[in-house]
């Protein structure tokens, strides 16, 4: 489509973000430990993290609302890090909307074209441009409610509003759905994504939920203890996790300690296998993804890996249905049935089944 | 430290530094006003309380001359003696009478304008002067006050009670009247601050009215009960002109003394009783803020 | 239930607490009208009459009660509550500004600044006359007296600033930098908005107590008697309808400020409630 290399030709040739080497202490608490990033134009980039990863400090030294000890911030060319947040141009989407509430719907929208030190509209132009923002996100009607008259979807849209009506290039998103319930988290996900590539604006959308980041960003950055772990497509990122911890927030990973040997083998529960995709890294760790175990039943000729296990529970997520093993050593191991492999199978609790991967689809540490 | 950090962090900016910095340039006014003002002047009643006082002046050679005069007098134990007992006394009567009016406010009235006003209304005698409405209880307990003539009336006494003037208890009612708001008021902040849903859900479990107030209702308006007794505490301690209109001199608090003594130039003798009364403040302070931190209550 | 009964019996107690509160002011008023000269400041009433009020502002003729000197008094408390009311709600303001981060030694500062209220008139009084008689200054009203109301109003200014700024979200703030408006509009568009009842309230506090204070000014404040002074000098000599005359003003007074006070507050908030109610059109 040719959406989608336009995407590609712009995110090769201009970065609107550059970080290098970011470092954000509180106290004696380091919250960012040399944060390196790139981040092109027109992109939605998703900062999956644990919470105390340090992604909101992220997101507040990039705004400039907070300043680093070291490194710097370049935002279309520029060295910002000395700048104040207001002349930054860079918008800030916060968990909590923040929205004015002396102000109604409309005057929350024209408030930055109106008050803005540089660049600002008449009060005309800002109404309409405001008006046209809001018809966008789909607020048309609500213009002189209150923002306390209206429910928390339509609060965050009155947010994104306000800040996408300033044209930034770069918008900064603080767990945007976290504060809305899943229903509404299920469309704003698809809503944001619209509108950020009908406006063509950079998206940083900081979340600690690893299915959203995964399924809106264009690319994913991983952040743990102040560090970027990994930076990539999401497929990459789900495919081949760089380090264990990544592996973990992904929640997508049964993973096993063990030893790894010289000769390449990995030495776990299941036995010494084979290990062709092997990743450096300080803990010796054996992954596979839930959707990659097949259950068969047990005592079936075992050629390795395999593991016997009891079946505990399932849970059906919608697309897809994972099922909870136990095995002898009391380690839970999860296998996921996608829903458009057809019909999902059924187990019988407490009985006694065969756990088998192939061993190229595993992800080795080490 | 300063220097170090400030070599260490000379690659990027110190924003640690730089907040605090501002954070003091802004604070340093109010800082040098109450050191000034208030700190100093404290410490200049104890370094006082140790000068040497002769009949109409001090001289500063040291001396414990005071401090002894104080601790062997029988008049001034008796009034050190007298402030705590009026002091317990008040903040008794404050707590039992102000308690079931913060109740009534923060719990039972259930519009919060309602209970805004009621709190106006506890509040407005706040603007008649203080020592005017010491003076009102004057014609309310005379030999020929109100209440007098109101028991008479009905028959409940035959003569009226002299008791009722220039005693103890017309300190005790006056200072109760004029200080129980103190109480009320953060009180009934705490009571109304008390989530609804959770005195629903233990009613809905069968608790009695009784049994919610003694596991939610009191623990919850603790705070407001200390911040009360802090209040009340501290104003009851440092009375002085209550019992000089109300008590007919039957009464003498150690405010009264400090006057007294003021009045006559002993200044010497003035800091000791100052140096203890600050003392019992403190004391009484340190215990109240014990059960709870004012700060985080704000 | 029990709280059909608790509620109207609170209720009750509750009409009582404030006949409590109330009953000395209002046997005060009636006392007021007392006939005069002779009246004195008991009941029974001999006769109703505006004697004691005409008394007040010297329309009758000279007997033995000496007229009440209310006029200076008047003039130098209100200017004092004034002088006192602007320079608490200035420190109390950017004091509570500075505690909105979390800075070395806050904790030290914040009970020093809480000291002010927790200090008994009485002590704070007697320590300033003290190193005022030290430092060979004269006391005066607007000199020691004042610096001493303002130590005791100055905390009531923080608390109340403090409390307002702990109820404001600063990420609001933050949304308005990042929409490029710049620190100085944000603090006037939206922070002051938001803190201007408190402002507000403040200063009420600030002028109510330094107006009403007695203790601090009658050890610091010198020669020249404020009002409150004026009505202490009366209880070392015997009472008249006089002086329930002139608290009868005084509240009047009063309220007459609170009615002032409650107009701005009506008037701050106003926009808020405007822009509410305006769904309805």
């Amino acid at each position: 489509m040719s959406v989608s290399q336009e995407t590609e030709t712009r995110s090769g040739a201009d970065s609107v973000l550059r970080l290098d080497g970011i470092v954000k202490r509180y106290d004696d608490v380091v919250a960012l430990d040399g944060v390196t990033l790139t981040v092109s134009g027109n992109e939605y980039v998703s900062l999956l993290g644990p919470s105390g990863s340090g992604k909101t400090s992220l997101l507040r030294v990039i705004a400039g609302f907070e300043r680093p000890e070291a490194g710097r911030v370049h935002f279309r060319g520029a060295d910002v890090t000395d700048v104040s947040p207001h002349q930054r141009g860079i918008g800030f989407v916060f968990q909590n909307f923040a929205l004015f509430p002396h102000m109604s719907v409309l005057k929350n929208v024209t408030y930055g074209l109106v008050n803005a030190d540089e660049g600002a509209v008449s009060a005309e132009v800002a109404e309409r441009r405001a008006r046209a923002m809001l018809e966008m996100v789909g607020l048309s009607g609500l213009e002189s409610r209150g923002v306390d008259q209206i429910s928390g979807g339509q609060k965050q849209r009155v947010a994104l509003a306000r800040t996408l009506v300033k044209e930034p290039q770069l918008v900064l998103l603080d767990e945007p759905l976290g504060a809305l319930d899943a229903n509404l988290r299920a469309r704003m996900r698809n809503e944001l994504r619209t509108i950020r590539k009908e406006l063509g604006v950079t998206f940083l959308h900081v979340t600690g939920s690893e299915s959203e980041a995964l399924a809106m960003g264009d690319r994913v950055a991983v952040l743990d203890r102040g560090r970027v772990l990994q930076f990539g497509a999401p497929g990459t990122v789900y495919d081949a996790p760089s380090t264990p911890n990544v592996a973990r927030f992904l929640n997508r990973y049964n993973l096993f300690a063990g030893s790894l040997h010289p000769d390449g083998g990995f030495e776990g529960p299941f036995g010494k296998v084979a290990a062709p995709r092997v990743q450096p890294a300080d803990e010796a760790l054996y992954g596979i993804r839930y959707d990659r175990v097949t259950v068969e039943p047990e005592n079936t000729a075992a050629d390795a890996p395999a593991l016997h296990a009891t079946f505990r529970a399932s849970e059906y997520l919608g697309s897809s249905v994972i099922y909870f093993f136990e095995t002898d050593a009391g380690k839970i191991v999860e296998s996921e049935h996608h829903m458009s492999l057809g019909t999902p199978p059924e187990y019988r609790a407490g009985a006694r089944y065969t756990l088998r991967w192939k061993p190229e689809h595993a992800i080795v540490f080490g | 430290m300063t220097e170090t950090s400030t070599a260490s962090g000379a690659a990027g900016t110190l924003p640690r530094q730089k907040t605090d910095s501002t954070a003091w340039l802004l604070i340093t006014p109010g800082v040098i006003w109450m050191t000034l003002f208030l700190v100093a002047p404290i410490l200049m009643i104890l370094y006082v309380s140790f000068w040497t006082q002769t009949t109409f002046a001090i001289n500063p050679t040291p001396t414990l001359e005071s401090w002894r005069d104080f601790f062997t007098s029988q008049t001034y134990m008796n009034a050190l003696w007298t402030t705590v007992r009026i002091w317990l006394i008040v903040l008794a009567a404050t707590l039992l009478v102000g308690y079931p009016a913060a109740l009534f406010i923060g719990i039972f009235v259930r519009s919060r304008i309602l209970s805004i006003s009621l709190l106006i209304v506890c509040v407005i005698p706040f603007w008649t002067s203080f020592l005017i409405r010491v003076l009102a209880w004057r014609p309310m307990l005379g030999r020929e006050g109100a209440i007098n003539i109101l028991l008479q009336k009905f028959g409940i006494t035959s003569a009226p009670i002299d008791a009722l003037l220039f005693s103890e208890l017309s300190v005790v009612i006056g200072m109760t009247q004029i200080y129980v708001v103190f109480m009320v008021g953060p009180i009934a902040f705490m009571l109304s601050r008390i989530d609804r849903n959770v005195i629903e859900a233990a009613r809905d479990l069968g608790a009695g009215f009784g049994r919610i107030f003694t596991r939610i209702i009191l623990p919850l308006s603790l705070p407001g009960v200390v911040v009360g007794a802090i209040f009340v505490s501290v104003m009851v301690l440092g009375e002085f002109a209550t019992s000089a209109a109300l008590s007919g001199r039957q009464v003498n608090l150690l405010g009264n003394i400090i006057v007294t003594q003021v009045g006559s130039l002993k200044w010497a003798f003035a800091s000791v009783v100052g140096v203890v009364l600050t003392v019992i403040i403190g004391i009484v302070i340190a215990m109240l803020l014990r059960v709870v931190d004012l700060k985080r209550e704000l | 239930m029990e709280s059909r009964i608790l509620k109207p019996l609170l209720g009750v107690y509750l009409g009582l607490f404030i006949l409590f509160l109330y009953g000395p002011f209002i046997v005060l008023t009636i006392l007021s009208f007392q006939a005069g000269p002779d009246g004195g400041p008991q009941f029974p009433i001999i006769e109703w009459s505006t004697y004691w009020y005409r008394h007040l502002f010297g329309m009758t003729e000279v007997t033995r009660v000496a007229p009440l000197r209310l006029g200076e008094a008047l003039f130098r408390s209100l200017t004092l509550a004034f002088m006192t009311m602007v320079t608490a709600t200035v420190l109390g303001v950017i004091s509570a500004q500075a505690f909105r981060k979390r800075f070395k030694g806050s904790n030290v500062v914040f009970y020093l600044i809480v000291l002010g209220m927790m200090v008994p008139g009485v002590l704070t009084g007697l320590g300033i006359s003290l190193l005022s008689t030290e430092l060979g200054i004269t006391r005066t009203w607007w000199g020691t007296a004042f610096v001493a109301h303002v130590v005791y109003t100055f905390p009531f200014a923080f608390l109340v600033m403090l409390a307002i700024f702990n109820r404001f979200d600063p990420s609001i703030e933050e949304a308005s930098w990042s929409l490029g408006v710049s620190p100085i509009r944000t603090f006037r568009k939206i922070t002051l908005p938001f803190v201007f009842p408190g402002v507000l309230s403040s200063m009420l506090f600030a002028f109510t107590l330094s107006y009403d204070e007695f203790p601090r000014t009658l050890f610091a404040g010198g020669s020249d008697l404020t009002l409150p002074r004026t009505i202490y000098a009366t209880f070392a000599v015997e009472i008249h309808p006089n002086i329930f005359a002139f608290g009868v003003l005084t509240t009047l007074f009063s309220f007459s400020l609170l009615a002032v006070f409650g107009i701005l507050m009506y008037l701050s908030t106003r926009r808020a409630k405007k822009l509410a109610s305006q769904e309805d059109i």
